[in-house]
């Protein structure tokens, strides 16, 4: 039964590049950096084409919100399979809260099955747009989805999907992450799925791939035509680097350790 | 080098300035027979190669070299992952990207694919040998066989299906290839019985597709000896049917493969074609006594991709060697070094490492320019053809004397450029924790094959100069000259481009020179001098494009903001030009005048005289 799934593509800094704080303390230096997919999205977008190849078809729709640069990780998407892509122009600060209302009134416009996003990004490592969106469309949740077997597994090589998707397609079993182990969970569709590090290895985008994606559709919408108030409701104030680690000492003894750790170091 | 570990390094920018900037890529995407090709799309190609490169070929590009091929019962098997990675390469499609669109590849212009193969190639140089030959081979049935064979084995054969190989040298006839004895004997329905050896064959056999094409040089009962005689038989592994499913072996055995210095994860195969009679070949185009001409296609282009390989390898271990100079602490900074208690410095603060970093720099950069002029060239000489034949007639002149300057001086160049990398590690070098003492060892093969690079300069000397009169080499030559005119006084490069200037001249005296020896009892002088021509041609033409790099850099630095990021690598592209042209061009007049002393003690001395053994 051919299935429709809706992903993100967030642009985020690439994390080969060295991230400097700008001279306002504010923000980042933005010159120079290089850019790329959020790993976590290139992600869910490997385990929904999976998904629709295994259920005979459907459609895979990938959205992002941000400038036009969005562009190149939406056809990043479409290179590597996805079927059209729909792009939120907006520019300046966005947070959580926007991009979650961008992408619910988008859900509720093209009503697909299931969605899966990253389980955060990895630039502000927020984790919450996933969380937000779920509860807003009442739609059940799955966040960190995971399987079992290991990334070199006969079952990756051959591309099989984690997400069990029932033959109804009413249910989905999702193996998730948590600590120490591992979840099983069955949602009744549609549903919000976020994805972890260890879901699936994500296929390279294909030349034919690329080279098709260049004539693939996107569509464009506003916060503002979807009904979104972008206004931010967090602001960023300040932003530094880590403290620099000390240089180690050495101690004479282990009663001068011991004091140090209690008195010095507050540790114990 | 411990397994799975990447260490090929790129310098994307860099690739990109080569391909955009400076040979105006996209002057040539979107034309002609390359429809539907921009930029953006080879810049996220680029992105998408590298990545692949580093993921996937690169982690095996060490453990290759340490568990090299076996044969088992009588089948190569080729190193652990390369069959994944074979996979994994044409599902990406990367190596159909130049392939041609009826042949179900996307059709590329040749100066990406030569960046792509850089990237593919410098990641694992003998992995990629295999794609690489079956693709050569692909290309010599695309232009020169049957329909049929076309479609039943070119297509296979681009798209990963089956692998193929080139078949040329035999004990007897290494150089001199028309030496060949393996023989052709016709049957009644028009096929060959192929019996012979063939020997030194790189992937004559392997385990990564279910069946390899041999490209066999034979030669047909009664026909004449030498080149002329010599005809080209499709020879697959195992029999194939009409509708491409596989009948029986084909009698081709593996007699061993050979235990070698470097490139050791490609199987470099004795074949023995026919030792049960049952070795059954086709004509290649049904056409008889055309092996040379025909094999000469899959050869031009093999030379330029020897010629890849180099820039390649040399690339990489350049790129690795200044990660490490900005590692490794030794020594105080020079002017302190008297000082025991001075801080220890990174070795890349050293005057004589930076020389040797530098070295590297401008000479990587300079190869990969002069293979994408040569790529370009090509690209161009398409593009006009049936549309302005004086311009097709131009490109595709340069690229004929541009090949063998690109497989000599790339290749030597490129064991040369290793060992100064290696050289920068100091001992470290020299261990196998690191890479670059396998680079040096497999790049020393690639001045061998595809013709050694002396018979590359006989090429150059013998064919190439006097090829259409003259004219060739004649407009190359007046490039350049319009080239030294316009930047003369080039604020930043005049003196280099004066250099330029008189390298040139010494090429064309010394090319004058060789007429005159050619018709006169000096004629050995020719082979003498013939190598080191070719060194004054390569370096002068290295000269001509980092001159123009650095000139076209300085264009765009004037642009750009005081701070802006990509300062930094235009004026490394000043000090790639910069340094070149003082170092390396004025050693062509030096070179001429070496010529001009037609020195014949090689000649002179006795065999005798060499040892006394
Ligand atoms: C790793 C490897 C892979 C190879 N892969 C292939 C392959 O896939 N297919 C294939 O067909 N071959 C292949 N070869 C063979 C390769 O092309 C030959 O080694 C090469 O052509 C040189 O021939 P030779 O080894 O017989 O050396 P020789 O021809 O014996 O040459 C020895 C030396 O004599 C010089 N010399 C020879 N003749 C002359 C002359 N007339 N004038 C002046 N100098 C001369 C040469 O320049 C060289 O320095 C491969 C070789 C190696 C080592
Ligand atoms: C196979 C092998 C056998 C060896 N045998 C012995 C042995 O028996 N006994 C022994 O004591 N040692 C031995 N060595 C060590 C050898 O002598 C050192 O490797 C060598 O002195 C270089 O030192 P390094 O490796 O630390 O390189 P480094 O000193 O780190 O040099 C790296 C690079 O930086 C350059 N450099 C370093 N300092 C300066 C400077 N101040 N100015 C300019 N350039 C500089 C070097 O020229 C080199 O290019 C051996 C090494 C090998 C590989």
């Amino acid at each position: 039964m051919p299935i429709k799934i809706l992903v993100t593509a967030k642009r985020v800094e690439d994390y080969e590049s060295k991230i400097k704080v700008n001279a306002q303390g504010n923000g980042i230096v933005l010159e120079g950096l290089k850019y790329k997919i959020n790993p976590f999205d290139e992600i869910g977008v490997e385990e929904a084409l999976r998904l629709v190849a295994k259920h005979g078809g459907g459609e895979v729709v990938v959205a992002s919100v941000g400038t036009k640069d969005v562009h190149e990780q939406l056809r990043h998407a479409l290179a590597m399979g996805a079927t059209r892509a729909i792009w939120v122009n907006h520019a300046g600060p966005l947070d959580q809260m926007t991009v979650a209302g961008c992408l619910q009134k988008l859900i509720e416009k093209e009503k697909p099955d299931l969605a899966i996003l990253g389980k955060q990004a990895i630039d502000d490592d927020q984790n919450q747009v996933g969380q937000y969106l779920a509860e807003w469309l009442g739609w059940s949740q799955a966040t960190f989805a995971s399987k079992e077997e290991s990334l070199e597994s006969e079952a990756e090589k051959s591309k099989t999907p984690a997400l069990q998707l029932s033959a109804d397609a009413k249910t989905l079993t999702v193996i998730r992450e948590v600590d120490g182990g591992l979840e099983t969970l069955e949602c009744s569709m549609p549903c919000v799925v976020t994805t972890d590090l260890r879901l699936n290895q994500p296929r390279y985008a294909s030349l034919p791939g690329i080279m098709k994606a260049k004539s693939k559709p996107i569509e464009e919408h506003t916060p503002a035509t979807l009904g979104v108030d972008a206004t931010p409701k967090i602001t960023v104030t300040k932003m530094e680097h880590p403290p620099a680690r000390k240089a180690g000492i050495k101690v004479p003894d282990v009663a001068t350790l011991m004091d140090k750790l209690k008195n010095e170091a507050k540790v114990i | 080098m411990s397994a799975g570990i990447n260490r090929y390094k790129a310098d994307l920018r860099e690739l990109q300035f080569v391909l955009f900037e400076q040979f105006n890529f996209a002057e040539i995407a979107g034309k002609g027979p390359y429809e539907g090709w921009d930029q953006e799309t080879a810049k996220t190609i680029l992105q998408e190669t590298y990545r692949f490169a580093r993921e996937v070929l690169g982690p095996l590009n060490g453990s290759a070299d340490r568990e090299g091929c076996k044969v088992v019962e009588g089948s190569v098997i080729t190193p652990k992952g390369f069959k994944d990675a074979w996979k994994q390469l044409f599902e990406a499609g990367l190596k159909q990207i130049a392939v041609p669109k009826e042949h179900g590849g996307q059709g590329a212009p040749f100066a990406l694919y030569a960046i792509i193969e850089e990237i593919t190639s410098g990641a694992n140089t003998a992995f990629n040998m295999y794609p690489g030959l079956a693709w050569g081979a692909a290309e010599v049935i695309s232009q020169c066989g049957t329909e049929h064979q076309k479609k039943l084995y070119a297509d296979r054969m681009f798209n990963g299906v089956w692998g193929g190989t080139m078949c040329l040298s035999e004990p007897q006839a290494g150089s001199d290839v028309g030496a060949a004895v393996t023989r052709a004997v016709k049957q009644a329905d028009g096929t060959f019985k192929i019996s012979g050896t063939k020997i030194f064959i790189s992937g004559g056999d392997h385990d990564l597709a279910e069946n390899i094409v041999h490209l066999v040089l034979a030669r047909i009962e009664g026909a004449p000896a030498g080149t002329k005689g010599l005809s080209l038989f499709i020879v697959p592994k195992k029999r194939a049917n009409a509708d491409g499913t596989l009948g029986p072996h084909n009698d081709v055995q593996v007699a061993s493969i050979e235990h070698k210095l470097g490139i050791n994860g490609s199987a470099t195969c004795v074949l023995n074609f026919g030792e049960n009679g049952e070795c059954v070949g086709e004509l290649v185009g049904a056409v008889e006594h055309q092996g040379m001409p025909q094999m000469f296609r899959m050869m031009n282009g093999a030379r330029i991709a020897v010629g890849i390989q180099g820039l390649a390898i040399a690339a990489s271990a350049y790129l690795n060697a200044l990660e490490y100079a900005k590692d490794r602490k030794q020594g105080a900074n020079f002017k302190s070094w008297k000082d025991p208690a001075a801080p220890r410095v990174p070795i890349i603060e050293h005057p004589d490492v930076r020389r040797m970093l530098l070295e590297l720099k401008s000479h990587t950069e300079g190869i990969r320019a002069l293979v994408v002029k040569l790529a370009a060239h090509r690209d161009l000489s398409l593009i006009y053809q049936g549309k302005d034949d004086e311009k097709a007639t131009y490109h595709a002149s340069q690229v004929d004397l541009l090949t063998p300057i690109v497989k000599s001086y790339a290749s030597d160049e490129a064991f040369r450029l290793c060992a100064i990398a290696l050289q920068v590690y100091g001992g470290a070098g020299y261990l196998k924790d690191w890479p670059v003492e396998q680079y040096l060892r497999d790049a020393k093969i690639l001045s061998i094959y595809e013709g050694t690079n002396h018979i590359q300069a006989m090429d150059l000397v013998g064919r190439k100069l006097g090829q259409n009169g003259g004219a060739n080499f004649q407009t190359f030559m007046s490039d350049i000259a319009t080239f030294v005119e316009k930047h003369k006084s080039h604020p930043i490069f005049g003196k280099e481009v004066a250099a330029l200037g008189d390298a040139s001249e010494a090429v064309v005296s010394t090319a004058m020179g060789f007429m005159g020896w050619s018709q006169s009892d000096k004629v050995t002088l020719v082979p003498l001098s013939a190598n080191r021509f070719l060194e004054m041609m390569a370096k002068t033409t290295v000269g001509f494009v980092l001159l123009d790099a650095g000139v076209r850099a300085e264009e765009a630095l004037a642009k750009l903001g005081p701070t802006a990021a990509d300062r930094a690598f235009y004026e490394g592209k000043r000090y790639s030009a910069l340094y070149y042209g003082r170092n390396v061009l004025p050693q062509v007049k030096q070179l001429a005048e070496l010529v001009t002393f037609e020195d014949t003690s090689p000649m002179d001395i006795s065999d005798a005289a060499f040892a006394s053994f």
